[in-house]
């Protein structure tokens, strides 16, 4: 910590001498790298670390610098109203900008974002308010009582402010609650849905914050410059933005700058041969790409984990599970908790679900149960929110819940594990546990500007309960480490505490004994039970039948998505209907 | 009347054009779920390719086609190569590094034949067919007639040969073409040499059609994408549909709308993507948990 703060200490001091030591073109060029800094910290959010793709980051800046201009030439304002009008106005053509992104993911948005791009850049070049191809020169020097703004060093220490400013708001932001839901997004948009996160507000989020970000790139653009064309908000300024994000790595904010940095000083000493310059930075994006796709910041980690390759491996362990406190009465004990009326889910010809019915009891352990096919995830799917039923209704705590978005139900109080595990894999175990157990409104996100001192103590409340729910489940030690280098069983121990720690009033279990030894089997059959004791309703598909007979009150069984049969385990175990199921019909062994 | 029928041909040339980019951007999808973002700059390469060989070399405009289409073959067959590691596990990676590629060819372009443009003379110097009162430049129709070959032999490729039944199979489903003994990086490394070869003879077509300069196959990929789209991404017959309708689409978004014509038919296409995201012919498809 100390050791931080003194490498801060230097970095500030040098960054404050720097203007003594250079000539006027030099500083010229440090002000326009802070500008390309600014932007690519804004990319940097939106894409490394919300995994939004956005092309259109290069017209965030153009609005934003055009925005000042026209305000300050032609409608004759000051500079400093301009701007903020500059930097709304840009937050809404970001919002705009992101509205694909509510539909399409990846290639799509890739290539919707660098349409609407290439549509700002024809705009400007053709409307007369934006001076057209000759662009707006005589942008008024930004005023500020006391200080020079026309020279150059001076104007470096502002741009040096606003732009430690906002470097400190995305680590801000990476480091606590949002980001951490931005990240786990970005992994798996399916699962942090699935856990409350609000999927298409976080990605509308990823683009306002790239478009602030653009916004003041763009102001302080036009106070540097004072005068703005088409060409400086072209695609191949985008290509270089997106170039410096990338090699610098973009999941690292610190990374975009170094990128950003870097790069433009090796176009800067290749400025006699800019197509060098660009043949240059293309092939080391596409080498980043293919041999180290976290860029210039994963680099150190990388080189660590090489090193420290002989050591043995990490020497945690598992701790046995610490029950829950049984809660005598369970609230609303004999209502149904979910009601599942006739659903049917066809797709295109095969019908999956074929007018399934079935009502779970608050405070019961159901099990699911069906030879492979029948259509047990599906209706997981379907109760969860992932599809929306072709026909029929689902009912959840007395409410209708049919064809409501993941997140919706899961702050309703329903949360899921995943068959084939949907850990988020560049986060910790911490984190995961974290990102479940965050049930704040992601709107509330302004309280980042205008009440950090809350988010922070939030944010620590939050590493609290996480610290408790590991500790409960003996996953302590693996705190720190990403989930995925875990054994299968660990993983597998891990998604239940991330289920719940949620919070849920129902937990629905896909296949959670799934590639569990012996020993593993008993233990979550423990864990099982200490859940439903603790007040939560439990619904459990699985394969084991073994651990279903023992744990289960009732047993609903599918086969070819119809429910052949629903009571208590003996009783199912005699139906005809199930042994046939199973283990076919003697007569079409024989015929 | 008479006009509107003249703007439908004026844009229907074009429109085949972008048919056989849209094509390359499909076969690629299709087999591999990729967006080629380079796809614009090897269109860029095969059109300077056709029309250094054909102007400076003299070769017959057919051959100087062929050479282009081997050369941009090739470019596509490296690019493939290149990004194998990064196939079916990261595609945002994937996509950054075609765009990668992308700059690498803009700036091959630029040193190689510089930043100025040139005018290709059109190949079939006849004068143009008058027909009910309509012009159709002779040279619309050899374009179409190409494009109309390329894409029935694309289609009896696909279909009737045993390499061309792996690749469908590997769109299908990769893990199972695997499964069944097929090279799946062998497939999309003819997918992605295909449809670089669609890209050269695309530009080839056409650069006597507009001027061959370097920010061209820019301007030809992004219709060609939205032509892809606007048909369903992945499609054959959809990508020739899409790209004779925004062919015609921009040649009366070009009368109307002058030069805010880019503008609207971006504004357009997002919507169309907004509202179906599977275009016209497009499968839907369901993320499974």
């Amino acid at each position: 910590m100390r050791y931080r703060i003194a490498t801060l200490a230097i970095i500030a001091v040098a960054a404050w001498l720097l203007p003594y030591g250079l000539d006027s073109y030099a500083i010229h060029v440090v002000n326009v790298i802070l500008i390309f800094a600014i932007l690519a910290v804004g990319l940097g959010l939106c894409m490394g670390v919300g995994g939004q793709v956005n092309l259109a980051q290069v017209a965030f800046f153009g609005v934003g610098a055009y925005a000042t201009a026209i305000l300050t030439t032609r409608a004759g304002w000051g500079f400093w109203v301009s701007a903020l009008l500059a930097i709304a106005a840009t937050m809404a053509i970001g919002l705009l900008v992101g509205t694909p992104a509510l539909r399409v993911q990846s290639h799509y948005l890739g290539i919707v974002t660098l349409g609407l791009a290439l549509a700002f850049t024809n705009w400007v070049t053709n409307a007369q308010i934006a001076g057209g191809a000759e662009g707006i020169s005589a942008i008024p020097v930004p005023t500020l009582p006391g200080v020079d703004l026309s020279s150059e060093y001076l104007y470096y220490y502002l741009e040096l402010i606003v732009f430690a400013l906002v470097l400190a708001f995305g680590l801000f932001i990476v480091r606590t609650a949002l980001g951490r839901r931005m990240r786990a997004m970005r992994d798996d948009a399916l699962a942090a849905g699935a856990l409350g996160a609000e999927v298409p507000v976080l990605r509308m989020t990823a683009f306002l914050l790239a478009s602030v970000y653009g916004g003041v790139a763009g102001v302080l653009y036009a106070g540097l410059i004072r005068y703005v064309a088409p060409e400086s908000f072209s695609i191949a300024n985008m290509f270089l933005l997106l170039a410096m994000v990338i090699i610098g790595g973009r999941q690292s904010l610190i990374g975009c700058v170094v990128g950003a940095v870097g790069l433009y000083l090796v176009r800067e000493w290749l400025v006699d041969h800019p197509t060098v310059a660009q043949l240059a930075y293309g092939t080391v994006v596409v080498l980043v790409v293919v041999f180290a796709p976290t860029g210039l910041a994963g680099l150190p980690k990388r080189l660590r984990a090489a090193l420290g390759r002989g050591r043995a491996g990490s020497a945690a362990r598992l701790q046995p599970f610490r029950p829950y406190e049984t809660r005598a009465e369970p609230a609303g004990q004999g209502a149904p908790i979910l009601e599942a009326d006739r659903i049917s889910m066809h797709f295109r010809g095969l019908k999956a679900l074929d007018e399934v019915s079935l009502s779970v009891t608050a405070g019961e352990i159901r099990g699911i149960v069906g030879p492979n096919g029948s259509g047990k995830t599906t209706l997981f799917n379907v109760i969860s929110g992932l599809y929306r039923p072709t026909r029929g209704r689902v009912r959840f705590r007395g409410r209708d819940a049919t064809g409501l978005a993941p997140y919706r139900l899961a702050r309703a109080g329903m949360s899921r594990t995943f068959q084939n595990l949907r850990l988020f894999g560049d986060l910790t175990v911490e984190e995961n546990v974290l990102v479940a157990l965050d049930r704040s409104a992601t709107w509330h996100s302004w309280h980042y500007l205008l009440r950090p001192v809350h988010v922070l103590r939030r944010d620590r409340d939050l590493h609290r309960r996480a610290r408790e729910s590991l500790d409960r489940y003996g996953l302590t030690e693996f705190a720190a480490l990403p989930p995925k280098s875990l054994p299968y069983g660990i993983q597998r121990r891990v998604e239940i505490a991330r289920a719940m720690a949620a919070g849920p009033a129902l937990l629905l279990l896909d296949e959670p004994a799934a590639g569990l030894n012996g020993e593993e089997v008993r233990q979550l059959s423990e864990i099982v039970r200490s859940i439903r004791d603790s007040g939560v309703t439990v619904i459990v598909i699985e394969h084991n039948m073994g651990l279903v007979m023992s744990l289960c009150e009732r047993i609903t069984v599918l086969a070819g998505g119809r429910v052949i049969a629903e009571g208590e385990p003996a009783e199912v175990a005699t139906t005809p209907a199930v042994i046939e199921a199973y283990l076919g019909d003697s007569m079409e062994v024989t015929g | 009347m008479q006009v509107f029928f003249q703007t439908i041909i004026g844009g229907i040339s074009l429109g085949a054009v972008y048919a056989l980019v849209a094509l390359g951007f499909s076969l690629v999808y299709r087999t591999m779920g990729l967006v080629n973002f380079a796809h614009g700059n090897v269109v860029t390469v095969g059109a300077y390719l056709a029309s250094t060989f054909y102007l400076t070399t003299k070769l017959p405009f057919a051959l100087a086609m062929l050479v282009a289409i081997a050369v941009t073959a090739a470019i596509g067959l490296v690019i493939e190569r290149v990004l194998r590691p990064l196939e079916n596990r990261d595609f945002d990676l994937m996509l950054i590094g075609t765009i990668g590629f992308g700059i690498v060819l803009d700036a091959l372009v630029i040193m190689i034949w510089g930043a100025t443009g040139r005018a290709v003379p059109s190949p079939v110097p006849a004068a143009p067919i008058e027909l009910f009162g309509l012009r159709i430049r002779t040279y619309d129709l050899v374009v179409l007639a190409i494009a109309a070959v390329a894409t029935v032999l694309l289609v009896l490729f696909l279909s009737r040969t045993k390499r061309g039944a792996a690749m469908q199979a590997v769109a299908m489903d990769h893990e199972a073409a695997t499964a069944v003994g097929i090279h799946v990086g062998r497939s999309n490394a003819i997918a992605f040499m295909i449809g670089a070869g669609l890209a050269a003879l695309a530009g080839g077509l056409v650069g006597p059609l507009l001027y061959v300069n370097p920010a061209l196959g820019g301007a030809l990929g992004i219709k060609g994408f939205a032509a892809a789209i606007l048909g369903g991404f992945g499609s054959i017959p959809g990508a020739i549909v899409g790209g004779l309708a925004i062919g015609v689409l921009d040649s009366f978004a070009a009368g109307h709308f002058q030069g805010y014509s880019e503008l609207v038919t971006f504004l357009v296409f997002t919507v169309i993507i907004m509202i179906r995201p599977t275009g016209v012919f497009g499968e839907r498809t369901v993320n499974r948990a």
